[in-house]
């Protein structure tokens, strides 16, 4: 029987819009961070703080994906932020042209960071390029502490960790430890952070940290390394 | 994972390079899924027959995965070795890997048409 190459990827639809985001992005001077985590680690509150500690120094913008409603992107316009809503209605994963779509609803020459906050999810956000520069992926000591073992892949596909609600550690049995090894064991250039968003503790590490990678820091070094669980190895 | 939304991709690249052809019967679609990617063969197969089958160029085609093993190179060793649950550490001398060879593709690689085929002229038909 007759034979035809094809040798595409099977997701090359969406990498051709995500290029396309990714290039309208960098034309207008934005970068962009894809926010990724299971429901409940805290994506939306970490986004509220860092926008409210960040305004006046950093200007973000918010495509909130959600299956339905629009709560996150109320209290993310509250906060601040330029913010357009995405219901999937039931798909578990934001794709590229979802966020090409969204990107018109923005004002991006007003922008210097945009967040892409995924559908809670920790497995299929991995596998779609959304047209982002950075991963970051959310974690938090209420979920068991062997996440990063059990779904490797998105750990696998971030650069950067978050691990979320420190306070609450006298609380729970979560050993903060065993997570960034077993993180650094997927992944060993992750960067980590630890912070709360509720007590504020980290929080600062973490906004100096965007500034940086927004190209708008007064002096700290993009590639500093993160200190509260040890930085980066590499 | 998501293996709809794979299949409707793997439809929607099929019948465009199927239409660029001039093939009006696909039968095989030949895939390489790499064992790191997170694909479920079984449900990605569901939900490719149940769709294909909508599809006048690909009612009659089935999917042929080929699974690549998860591999990575070790530089001291100038070895390849196993990736197991995604820790690319050799186990030989406990060296990090950041050179991941295979594992991870989600590739489509060609198509087996069918007789009533028009071959274009540019196009490559290949066996194997």
């Amino acid at each position: 029987m007759p034979r035809v190459t094809i040798a595409r990827h099977i997701l090359a639809a969406n990498e051709e819009v995500a290029a396309e985001v990714r290039q309208r992005l960098a034309a207008a001077g934005v970068r962009c961070i894809n926010l990724m985590s299971g429901p409940g680690a805290g994506k939306t509150t970490l986004l509220e703080r860092s926008v409210a500690r960040l305004r006046g120094r950093l200007a973000i913008g918010v495509i909130e994906g959600d299956i339905e409603t629009s709560l996150d992107a109320e209290r993310m316009e509250a906060a601040g932020a330029q913010v357009v809503q995405i219901n999937t209605r039931g798909a578990c994963h934001l794709e590229a042209q979802m966020v090409r779509d969204a990107l018109e609803a923005l004002d991006l020459q007003r922008l210097d960071l945009l967040f892409i906050e995924n559908i809670g999810n920790l497995v299929c956000p991995a596998a779609w390029d959304l047209g982002e520069d950075l991963r970051v992926v959310v974690v938090c000591t209420t979920e068991g502490d062997e996440k990063p073992a059990k779904y490797p892949q998105i750990f696998a596909a971030a650069q950067v960790l978050v691990l979320n609600k420190l306070d609450l550690l006298p609380y729970v049995d979560y050993d903060p430890e065993r997570v960034r090894a077993q993180a650094l064991a997927v992944n060993p250039g992750l960067q980590i952070f630890a912070l709360s968003c509720r007590s504020g503790e980290g929080l600062d590490t973490w906004c100096d940290w965007l500034l940086a990678f927004a190209g708008k820091s007064s002096g700290a070094a993009v590639s500093e390394a993160p200190h509260a669980m040890g930085g980066a190895v590499s | 994972m998501h293996e709809l939304a794979l299949a409707e991709s793997i439809i929607e690249v099929v019948e465009a390079r199927a239409e660029e052809c001039g093939v009006q019967r696909v039968r095989t679609v030949h895939l390489r899924v790499g064992e790191a990617s997170g694909v479920l063969v079984e449900a990605l197969q569901a939900a490719f027959a149940m769709l294909a089958s909508l599809s006048p160029v690909l009612a009659e085609a089935r999917l042929a995965i080929e699974i690549s093993p998860h591999r990575a190179w070790c530089e001291p060793c100038a070895s390849s070795f196993a990736v197991e649950d995604f820790i690319a550490r050799c186990p030989a001398c406990g060296t990090w890997s950041t050179r991941i060879l295979s594992g991870t593709e989600l590739q489509i690689l060609d198509m087996e048409v069918g007789a009533d085929t028009q071959q274009g002229g540019h196009e490559q038909a290949h066996n194997g």
